[in-house]
């Protein structure tokens, strides 16, 4: 089973796609916009054209595992978002890992069983769309692993000597199917790291659970999340992480939002800041600072760019 | 009643199963092809540290029986030499055997018997237990090589102060394994940590369990003496995870029996790996056309415990996971098969 | 919280497989995989919290005490991590499990011991009625709001607000309409 789950990236994508639908994280776009920013320039750089519809909504999936109202919503809001991908004849493309899981999780249910499919198409067919379960979805950065080499190549400024570690979250690890890694000992994170000049970090608590999923962040954050943060962080910074990176914006929140309660509850300073790994793709590939956003994270990138001697203004060399 | 003896007989593989059929047939009167890839007789047995249930070196077990094997002119022995092709010549089969030096000789064999034993899962699968990326976390066939280390005299510094050992890594899991239980890691790991105790007195030793199994004789006093007189620890749950801290390991468990999410800090992880059939022998199944199973281990006929084609036998491990005396008494019911074949006289009706 | 009556022996032969056959019927998860070996636990992220650990949680869908799963905090405190199903050698969907009793506790109507989790949810659904997004920040305040925490990151969401992190005023999606719709004929829907 393992065997099927993982899958190398040259096997995912045989040929690098020139177009994708970018999927827009109601989270990601909201708190962190340099996100969906750093994505689009660094696919421009790339050379992949990004294309963005703004009738997608929410993918539901918040709702799906906080206690699923109905399962028919979830099944007809992702029925409708994919028709509206599939008008454009793309494939899906989340910068969420919980989008990603919940669309495809969705999307497999509907492709088991044709009478839910049909249930959500529908609902969907009053407002004129139809849902044939033909867009791939996928994650960015499994673009990103996979022209890891170009992305070295086209690096402008070399993160050389930063210590970078990751934070992949739950969420993409336990897919089970068509993955980069499972959750026994992902490494696709550092091998981006080492391929942007930085040096990546293993720290402990590497693979702890943000705490924020199912809306915990709102609802156990003392009891919950933040001895949770408090574990992974201590164990970061014992490590030396200078920088953590993520894949999922709900991750990205608890991570950096948190970080100055965790000081204020247990007396102790971390300050390490938290981009999503588009962002410190982005940075190593030259994208003027002003678009990757910065200025959204509440623990600062200047101690970062002061030591890569990246000064405000200074933008890539083209 | 007739008796040809000038059949001869071809065992693949000199590990103890091996060594017994061989030993049998030959002391029968018939020639044996003792063929051996590696170039040692012995196997796994003759890599192990100490045999359970009575703590005996296996080393003077195999080296009994290469004395024997010595002794007995029938028994020609092919070490470093493999099987390069068979095929079948009425009722023999003509078999190209491929030495060291690339020479290839051709010997006919009337009857055939497998005993190519196992290997060990490759348990890097399991990226939670960190087998291949941190250093000490060791397979039980490696930690043999530890045990005889730790015996010799040297220097005590580097030694570990707290080893964990896993049993069921690749075993009874459907998931990223093999759904069977392996049979023999219960005892051996009981056997593992409790020459821990004796080798280094001051080291802690956690067993994680399942539950253990110790159906034989002497099996469950011996396990109980491990628990009891040299105090090894039985923690019941099957780690999570293994994690890197200030230098040492930090096993993540469940204490099943408490219900309560437990750690462990230990020097030394030993994961006790499923028994797999090794590529090779699928490979030899299909050139003398013996029967496997659904994971590759050699698979017998309809009420023939060790008869797995027309004239082909086998014995040991690369039937399933078996003890070192289950392995020397199959090799001797499969030469006794053998030896039947040969004398064979039609039989009447009663 | 006294479900069933744990201080008597439970008497096993009046447990019936309803919940269990229920379970797989629905959901497709079989508890009978089960090895019982902890390694779910193990794994747990939150094991350390948990009034019910998963292996506890597999047993009792085994005991079929409903009520017990019902009414448990780990229902609440679960932060679907996916690690226990992860790492269980039988594959055993816990998630899933999770996420059909939390759908059936709402049904059966039995509140959550905290109350703020009936709340969070109200709000979550509220922002996507009428905007088609979730938007944090102003669920946040909503949020703390109702459950009487006025002064909770009242300092952190203020400095947020005045440099413009976090979007008070949630884009709503283009076509606001069509959500509603989807509301109106499936969460809003009269049964029958």
């Amino acid at each position: 089973m393992n065997k099927e789950r993982v899958v190398a990236p040259e096997k995912m994508f045989p040929e690098v796609p020139e177009k994708i639908f970018l999927f827009r994280s109601c989270t990601g776009s909201m708190e962190y916009p340099g996100t969906e920013n750093a994505i689009k320039e660094v696919a421009k750089i790339l050379g992949i054209e990004i294309v963005m519809d703004p009738d997608q909504t929410c993918c539901s999936g918040y709702l799906l595992t906080c206690s699923a109202y109905k399962p028919e919503f979830s099944l007809a809001v992702t029925a409708r978002n994919l028709s509206i991908v599939e008008k454009h004849g793309l494939d899906t493309y989340m910068f969420c890992n919980g989008c990603q899981g919940y669309n495809l999780e969705l999307a497999h249910i509907m492709h088991e069983h044709p009478e839910y499919k049909q249930m959500a198409n529908d609902v969907i067919a009053k407002q004129g769309y139809h849902y044939e379960g033909k867009t791939d979805i996928r994650h960015v950065q499994e673009i990103w692993y996979r022209l890891k080499d170009e992305i070295a190549a086209r690096v402008v400024r070399p993160l050389t000597g930063l210590k970078v570690a990751s934070h992949y979250g739950c969420h993409y690890l336990a897919i089970q199917y068509g993955i980069l890694d499972d959750a026994g000992y992902p490494t696709f994170h550092e091998e981006i790291y080492s391929a942007l000049g930085a040096t990546p970090v293993f720290y402990k608590e590497r693979q702890m659970c943000c705490g924020y999923s199912v809306g915990r962040g709102f609802t156990h954050k003392e009891t919950l999340v933040q001895p949770h943060l408090y574990k992974k962080f201590k164990s970061a910074k014992e490590a030396g992480v200078e920088l953590m990176t993520t894949t999922c914006p709900g991750c990205n929140t608890a991570l950096d939002r948190e970080q100055p309660n965790l000081t204020k509850r247990y007396e102790e300073e971390f300050g390490i800041p938290v981009i999503d790994i588009s962002q410190l793709i982005g940075l190593a590939l030259g994208v003027p600072l002003e678009k990757l956003g910065f200025d959204a994270n509440t623990i600062k990138m200047d101690g970062i760019l002061k030591k890569l001697g990246i000064g405000k203004g200074d933008s890539d060399d083209n | 009643m007739t008796t040809n003896l000038d059949k001869k007989a071809l065992v693949v593989g000199a590990g103890l199963a091996g060594m017994e059929a061989a030993i049998k047939i030959g002391q029968a009167g018939y020639e044996v092809y003792l063929v051996e890839k590696e170039n040692t007789m012995g196997g796994v047995t003759g890599q192990l540290f100490s045999s359970f249930p009575r703590w005996e070196n296996p080393r003077e077990l195999v080296d009994n029986r290469i004395q024997t094997i010595n002794q007995i002119e029938k028994i020609r022995v092919l070490t470093t030499t493999t099987v390069q092709s068979a095929r079948r010549e009425g009722e023999a089969f003509v078999v190209d055997l491929q030495k060291a030096d690339g020479q290839v000789e051709q010997v006919a064999a009337d009857a055939v018997v497998l005993a190519t034993g196992f290997e060990l899962m490759d348990v890097s699968v399991y990226g939670e237990y960190g087998y291949g990326i941190y250093p000490n976390v060791v397979n039980s066939l490696e930690f043999e090589d530890k045990l005889r280390e730790w015996s010799a005299a040297g220097s005590k510094a580097d030694r570990p102060k707290s080893i964990a050992f896993f049993k069921c890594v690749g075993s009874r899991d459907r998931s990223k394994g093999n759904p069977y239980c392996s049979k023999i890691c219960c005892m051996y790991t009981a056997k593992q940590a409790g020459l821990t105790k004796d080798l280094l007195p001051e080291a802690k030793a956690y067993v994680f369990y399942m539950d253990y199994r110790a159906a034989g004789k002497e099996y469950e006093e011996f396990v109980r003496s491990v628990i009891e007189t040299k105090h090894v620890r039985y923690v019941r749950g099957r780690p999570s995870k293994v994690l890197p801290e200030n230098g040492r390991l930090v096993v993540r468990a469940e204490d099943t029996l408490m219900g309560v999410p437990i750690e462990v800090e230990v020097d030394m992880v030993v994961l006790a790996s499923a028994i797999v059939p090794r590529e090779g022998t699928r490979v030899l199944a299909g050139m003398f056309g013996a029967l496997t199973d659904q994971y590759g281990f050699i698979e017998n006929v309809p009420f023939e415990l060790r008869q797995t084609g027309n004239g082909v036998f086998f014995a040991g491990a690369c039937g399933f996971a078996v003890e070192t005396a289950g392995a020397q008494a199959q090799g001797a019911a499969a030469a006794a098969d053998v030896v039947a074949l040969f004398n064979r006289v039609p039989q009447g009706v009663k | 919280m006294a479900m069933v009556d744990y201080y008597r022996p439970l008497r096993l032969n009046q447990i019936d497989s309803s919940l269990q056959e229920e379970i797989k019927r629905t959901c497709g998860v079989d508890v009978e995989l089960c090895l019982e070996c902890g390694k779910c636990t193990g794994g747990c992220s939150n094991a350390h919290i948990f009034d019910l650990t998963p292996r506890k949680i597999v047993q009792l869908v085994k005991l079929g005490d409903e009520k017990r799963l019902l009414n448990m905090d780990s229902l609440w405190t679960c932060v679907s991590c996916q690690l226990c199903v992860d790492r269980c050698p039988s594959h055993i969907d816990i998630p899933r499990i999770m996420d059909y009793m939390r759908e059936k506790a709402r049904k059966k109507n039995v509140r959550a011991q905290r109350e703020s989790i009936e709340i969070f949810h109200e709000l979550m659904l509220d922002s996507i009625r009428k905007t088609g997004r979730v938007a944090e920040a102003p669920l946040a305040l909503k949020h703390n709001l109702r459950t009487r925490q006025y002064f909770k990151d009242a300092e952190l969401g203020g400095r947020m607000f005045f440099k413009g992190k976090l979007n008070p005023l949630s884009p709503k999606v283009k076509n606001v309409k069509q959500v509603k719709d989807l509301f109106a004929q499936t969460i809003d829907k009269k049964e029958g």
